[in-house]
């Protein structure tokens, strides 16, 4: 049987111990701040994560590409030139058109390498969900599974990958649009937060508000405990330069569930981009999603 | 010497009881337990007593009948909940006199048991000390004398003295009263009345205050010497046919409409026993009523210029299909113009020294075309009104969310979600918060006061939470600092916003601001312009 690769991209936001842990690759996607462009790197080269924020703070627009043709041509080319094949988890469908073009890339390599397995998922997920699926695979690779019964097992749960958070500001979600809700989420509103999940289609989705950071806390702890049905495994967190408030999420979320295992990290910048700093999602594999958000 | 009446006998009596009430309405609305002008408890018992007066024959013999319609128009008018139980104090009235031809004064002892009856049920929690005393203790008077008395003159004036010294009793049930050094106001409104009554009785003929009711205090128009007539006239009228000008029985409405099409749009119309009512937007009237007139003559018109009507209600012609309806109670530009921008469907023009009737209600809900509308009164003198309102909508589902202020108006509204599947859901999350709100006022003091420990003169800044006097200081920004600073000592608050009068200035805003984000730098602080009359400030701490 042919080993593969797993592959995922710069809304995976998982860190570097992580990714080296699980033998998991990505590729980048990029940033454009005042006209220059950056790679979306999920070990901060190019800015880190205070100044990238900073910039957000002070009414900088960062604006972000989706992956490009030529880098899955490269990473995926190098897995079939190691007599591998590949498991590439996107971003959401919903928030990326990355899928897209790894797709098309994927049918003309097997043109060309009709005996290479490259699976693309589309996760309909972000941040560390997305990340958590790539985890997920690597762990099956380890069992010996096949990338198509990795590919299969993987699209049998990403649904299950519930995610709840709030952003530190509405002004962001305002300006990036990425978020679905109804009008009157964001008018202008003081003291509202809203909770943020993944529907069904992958889109981020403002379900509910919370009056009040704390009520938000409790709110996403909730949410997150009742998703988790009494299975609690690992817990995922990430936040925009925000440690303290994450810290006080995750305080929320173990006082009514003993995860076995929290993960952190920072969001990259490309979830970052449309959700602003002081933005904390918290990610558990639990019970189906079935919410599909409408405006 | 009367010793029964009729319809139009006991129709003399109200007008005459209405007029003193009319007279004294400013006494009344001064009956205000802060030192803060905005009663107006007078102005609603005139209004919604003078809009059932208006809308009823005054030539109706029969007292049952005449009873009935004139219990059905007061309530459409009534708002405030002292005119709400004004209005059912008046339907109990039409239910105790209900299939009497005329009446005598022994009568009025049923009457007036149902009258207590119906003003009590308006009420959740009847608070002793108010209004309903006073029509509770006339009730057990006439109970146990009304048959003593032969005529009306002497019946009533026995009542009034009892009444009188009822009145003179409520500030012993109601400390907020005592500390106050005031009588309840909705009593004095029905004492007024009564004494109006006993006037009439006396030969005395009360002379009607000419004031116009129907514009608004502050009629602020765009429409000047160079405007353009962009919308034409609302024009509504009520046409009786008439014999010598059409033949009534061969009256086809079909046939009468079709030429206004011509004329203009929207056109509702109506026929009945030979009296028509039409609606129409056009903007010629006079050719609308021209034409109108060859059939018959006008019972009533009304014209209106739309542009005006335009700039003060946003008013959509055609019903909007919603799935949930949200209509807030809303008094200043500002805020109203906020409401709206954050989920409102629909804003009436009403608070606190405004309060809107039942009609006002209806006609909001008549704007939607909806599967629930909720409603928030945002004063806890126009909730019962809005209620009333609700169960006298039968169209769509109707709830009230009883919010007592603009910020738990703000709170609920900012709360809303609309993606909730079940009205009771939305609900549930729109009144999650409503406990956790303390409304803060900054506003002048229009006497000398001396309450809660503090002592305040006339023309002083005071800052109030509602219940109780917590701060007076130089200035309104000072009063609101000290204001926010006691409350947040007593009950530490996540969100502070501040909706702020025509007359605070930008610099005084940002003083404020500056000061907050030092005090309290993990609150979440907001500044909405409210342009609202009587408060320099209304801060809602959340």
């Amino acid at each position: 049987m042919r080993d593969f690769v797993v592959i995922t991209d710069s809304t995976s936001d998982l860190s570097l111990e992580t990714r080296q842990q699980f033998n998991i690759e990505y590729v980048p996607m990029q940033y454009i701040i005042n006209g220059e462009e950056f790679k979306a790197s999920l070990d901060w080269e190019a800015h880190s994560v205070k100044e990238y924020y900073d910039l957000m703070r002070g009414g900088c627009r960062v604006y972000t590409t989706q992956v490009l043709k030529d880098t899955y041509l490269e990473a995926f080319q190098k897995a079939i030139d190691a007599g591998k094949d590949v498991v590439y988890i996107s971003c959401s469908s919903a928030l990326s058109a990355s899928i897209n073009v790894a797709c098309l890339v994927a049918m003309e390599l097997k043109e060309k390498y009709p005996e290479a397995g490259i699976f693309c998922i589309d996760s309909l997920i972000s941040s560390l969900g997305q990340g958590f699926l790539a985890m997920e695979a690597s762990r099956k690779r380890a069992e010996g599974l096949s990338a198509a019964d990795t590919a299969a097992y993987i699209e049998s749960i990403k649904l299950c990958v519930n995610q709840c958070g709030t952003v530190g500001s509405l002004e962001y979600l305002r300006r990036a649009g990425r978020v679905k809700a109804s009008k009157a989420f964001f008018g202008n509103l003081f003291g509202v937060k809203p909770l943020i999940i993944s529907d069904i289609k992958g889109q981020n989705f403002a379900y509910k508000k919370a009056k009040g950071a704390v009520n938000a806390r409790i709110g996403i702890a909730e949410h997150i405990v009742e998703a988790a049905n009494g299975v609690y495994e690992e817990l995922f967190i990430s936040h925009a330069d925000c440690e303290e408030e994450m810290e006080q999420v995750k305080a929320e979320i173990l006082k009514r569930a003993p995860f076995k295992k929290v993960y952190t990290n920072t969001i990259g910048p490309i979830v970052g981009a449309s959700v602003g700093p002081g933005t904390v999602i918290a990610f558990c594999l639990g019970t189906e999603v079935t919410i599909e958000g409408n405006e | 010497m009367q010793n029964t009446l009729d319809g139009i006998s006991l129709h003399q009596l109200f007008t005459s009881g209405y007029r003193n009430l009319k007279k004294n309405m400013e006494a009344i609305n001064d009956l205000n337990v802060f030192p803060v002008p905005d009663g107006d408890t007078g102005a609603n018992m005139v209004m919604t007593f003078g809009g059932g007066l208006q809308a009823v024959s005054e030539t109706q013999t029969h007292v049952g009948q005449y009873m009935q319609s004139l219990s059905r128009a007061v309530l459409l008018s009534a708002r405030g909940n002292s005119g709400v139980i004004f209005s059912q104090f008046v339907h109990g009235l039409s239910r105790g006199f209900a299939e009497k031809e005329t009446v005598t004064f022994g009568d009025l002892a049923e009457a007036f048991a149902c009258a207590k009856e119906d003003a009590y049920h308006s009420i959740i929690t009847p608070t002793e000390g108010t209004i309903l005393t006073v029509i509770r203790e006339a009730a057990d008077f006439l109970a146990e004398n009304a048959k003593n008395y032969d005529s009306f003159q002497t019946g009533f004036d026995a009542l009034q003295a009892q009444m009188t010294a009822s009145l003179k009793r409520t500030p012993e049930l109601l400390p907020v009263l005592k500390e106050a050094g005031v009588v309840d106001s909705g009593g004095a409104g029905l004492v007024c009345f009564v004494d109006g009554i006993c006037a009439h009785l006396h030969g005395e003929s009360l002379e009607d205050i000419q004031e116009d009711w129907s514009a608004p205090a502050s009629m602020c128009t765009d429409f000047g010497p160079d405007s353009r007539l962009e919308y034409g006239y609302c024009t509504e009228f009520i046409l009786q046919l008439m014999n010598y000008k059409t033949d009534l029985a061969a009256f086809d409405l079909q046939s009468f409409t079709n030429p206004l099409e011509q004329m203009g749009d929207s056109i509702v119309a109506v026929h009945n026993d030979g009296i028509v009512k039409i609606h129409i937007h056009t903007f010629t009237p006079d050719t609308v009523l021209g034409y109108a007139r060859g059939f018959g003559e006008f019972v009533s018109v009304k014209i209106e210029n739309m542009s005006i009507q335009h700039s003060q209600v946003q008013t959509a012609v055609q019903k909007e299909k919603v799935k949930f309806a949200i209509i807030a109670v809303v008094a200043g530009e500002g805020i109203k113009a906020y409401f709206e921008s954050i989920g409102a469907n629909y804003v009436i023009d009403g608070g606190q020294t405004n309060n809107p009737p039942v009609s006002a209600f209806l006609e909001a809900f008549q704007k939607f075309d909806a599967e629930h509308i909720v409603v928030l009164p945002n004063n806890a003198n126009i909730i019962l009104t809005a209620e009333q309102a609700a169960q006298a909508y039968t169209e769509c589902d109707v709830r009230v969310i009883p919010t007592k202020s603009i910020t738990e108006g703000y709170s609920a509204l900012s709360m809303m979600n609309p993606c909730c599947d079940t009205v009771d859901d939305l609900i549930g999350e729109m009144s999650a918060n409503l406990d956790a709100v303390t409304t803060g006022y900054v506003t002048t003091a229009v006497r000398d006061a001396n309450m809660d420990g503090m002592t305040v003169k006339k023309g002083d800044c005071i800052g109030l939470d509602g219940k109780h006097l917590l701060a007076s200081e130089e200035g309104r920004v000072e009063t609101a600092k000290a204001l926010v600073n006691r409350i947040m000592a007593a009950t530490p608050k996540d969100v502070i916003i501040f909706f702020y009068g025509e007359a605070v200035t930008e610099e005084e805003v940002q003083a404020l601001s500056d000061y907050l984000q030092k005090a309290y730098p993990l609150v979440d602080v907001g500044f909405v312009s409210g342009k609202q009359a009587v408060y320099d400030f209304i801060i809602s701490l959340e």
